[in-house]
């Protein structure tokens, strides 16, 4: 468990999402990272049923339920700038039991999905961003294990993503400034994955209604 | 070797001729007891047979000492075959019909090859250390081995209070550095020491010497699993075996045979530099990464940051 940002990556104009992928991971290969299996994170939305609104016109809050293949054993429940719960993987089968209180929102879950690649103390994940059927984006995570404090390493961390994004580097996450010299905890990277669906989704909203 | 065959070919004669001694003699000696078993008869009269019986026995006894004095010659001349062997006793082994069976023979000629193989390598070895000396102690080489214990309890015995004290003071000049000193295996010392949320050293002390370092990152587990520190396995981190390596040459850099407490404070002084291992560029290529790994040497004297192979 180490310091890790996650990114998206735009998809180079002409290419295709496969290609786009292709050619990052090539550049990885290259450099010397070795190939180490696949990952997975999926997310899927939940509203808060109408029943339970009240009348103080609140407005309705949207929960995340995620997991990460890195995590296995763990599943992960975020609400937007809120909370982060970090529970047992049969939370799920909680969730099916609050419906009353959380309404799931179906097809409405995204997931990113890809190889795993190592170099040296990183771990680098791109991942293909799937909404239902179609591709939407292609995400990329990197991990430097060994250093605890997002601060210390960010500088360390955007060189190396530097040297196989090139001009895509990603600036500081908003996660990072908010931890000050606190642990970094898998939670944030929930966070981070969950604003890169929110980000992914949003670009896809007007083409999507455009086709209705 | 020519010679023992020469010897070996001697001997195979001797030993025909004594064997066939040892049949003489044999067969002489039953010949005494045949004559004793037949007796007086085969004689008319009893003087007749009285005096041929004594002089048959007689003359069979005269045969078997006749044969006896033969064979004490030759066995002279055969001598100890186990003495002509380079091997001695072990060379009978060689003998042994049923090689596949039992390769003893073979397999005791290899282990007698390789230990004096390894006898010629290990004078070798010792004769190239002790050009390269890299003793901690006052005594450097040109020592002779009588003086060299007489030196040595001086800095090695101290009283565990004398070092508890040297470590805590230590402790309160480093504010971003904590050291749990324990004591689990006897007087040695052992040290947990922190620095910032970085890294973790496990320093193994023997007095005020230090033995051994392992570094470590900051949320990876020092402890066995009964709880003990773990002084032997090494970090999962390339970055912190790299420091492990480098601290390692740190303490035999750092060496004052009279004043070790000097030298566990330079060294500390030193480790704390590692406080920005993460935050440092090199400040000789002005990165932070080379080869995925980032400035991991501290410079002994201005403690700055470079890469392994950015150092001079």
């Amino acid at each position: 468990m180490g310091v890790t940002c996650v990114s998206q990556m735009p998809v180079t104009e002409g290419k295709s999402v496969q290609q786009t992928v292709e050619i990052l991971t090539r550049k990885l290969e290259l450099l010397g990272a070795e190939k180490q299996g696949t990952f997975g994170v999926d997310c899927e939305t939940y509203h808060t049923a109408p029943s339970t609104m009240g009348n103080q016109g609140q407005a309705a809050k949207l929960m995340y339920v995620m997991h990460n293949s890195e995590y296995p054993l763990s599943c992960f429940a975020l609400f937007e700038n809120g909370p982060c719960l970090i529970a047992d993987a049969n939370f799920d089968v909680l969730m099916v039991k609050l419906k009353g209180f959380f309404q799931n929102a179906k097809g409405n879950k995204i997931e990113s999905r890809g190889t795993r690649y190592q170099y040296c103390d990183f771990l680098v994940k791109i991942g293909t961003v799937t909404m239902g059927p179609s591709a939407r984006g292609i995400s990329v995570e990197v991990e430097y294990c060994p250093c605890v404090i997002a601060s210390d390493c960010w500088n360390l961390l955007m060189e190396f993503m530097q040297s196989f994004m090139g001009s895509h580097t990603p600036g500081i996450p908003s996660v990072f400034s908010n931890k000050h010299d606190s642990i970094y905890s898998p939670a944030d990277t929930m966070v981070q994955y969950m604003e890169l669906f929110n980000k992914i989704r949003k670009q896809q909203q007007v083409p999507v209604a455009g086709i209705r | 070797m020519a010679e023992g065959v020469l010897s070996a070919g001697i001997n195979l004669e001797a030993f025909a001729q004594a064997i066939a001694a040892i049949q003489a003699l044999r067969s002489s000696v039953t010949r005494v007891f045949d004559c004793l078993k037949d007796g007086k008869r085969n004689k008319e009269t009893l003087e007749g047979r009285e005096k041929g019986f004594v002089s048959s026995f007689q003359e069979s006894l005269h045969s078997v000492s006749r044969d006896l004095g033969e064979l004490e010659r030759l066995s002279n001349l055969v001598g100890k075959p186990s003495e002509n062997h380079p091997l001695h006793n072990s060379g009978l082994l060689s003998l042994d019909p049923v090689q596949d069976k039992t390769p003893l023979y073979s397999q005791l000629l290899q282990a007698y090859k390789w230990s004096n193989k390894l006898q010629y390598h290990a004078g070798l070895a010792s004769g190239l250390l002790n050009q390269q000396s890299l003793k901690r102690s006052a005594n450097q080489m040109g020592m002779s081995a009588k003086r060299r214990p007489k030196a040595q309890p001086t800095t090695l015995v101290l009283p565990p209070q004398y070092v508890d004290d040297v470590i805590s003071r230590i402790d309160r000049m480093f504010p971003e550095m904590s050291i749990h000193l324990s004591r689990p295996n006897g007087t040695s010392a052992m040290l947990m020491v922190t620095l910032g949320k970085v890294l973790k050293v496990i320093v193994v002390m023997r007095s005020l010497f230090i033995d051994r370092t392992i570094v470590k990152g900051y949320h990876e587990n020092v402890y066995t699993e009964e709880g003990k520190l773990d002084i032997w396995s090494k970090s999962n981190y390339q970055v912190f075996q790299k420091v492990t390596d480098h601290a390692t040459t740190a303490l035999l850099h750092y060496q004052l045979p009279q004043m070790p407490d000097v030298v566990v404070r330079s060294f500390m002084t030193w480790l704390r530099s590692y406080i920005k291992l993460f935050q440092a560029p090199c400040q000789r290529c002005g990165k932070f990464l080379q080869d995925g790994l980032p400035p991991t040497w501290r410079d002994f004297r201005t403690l700055e940051a470079f890469h392994d192979t950015c150092r001079q």
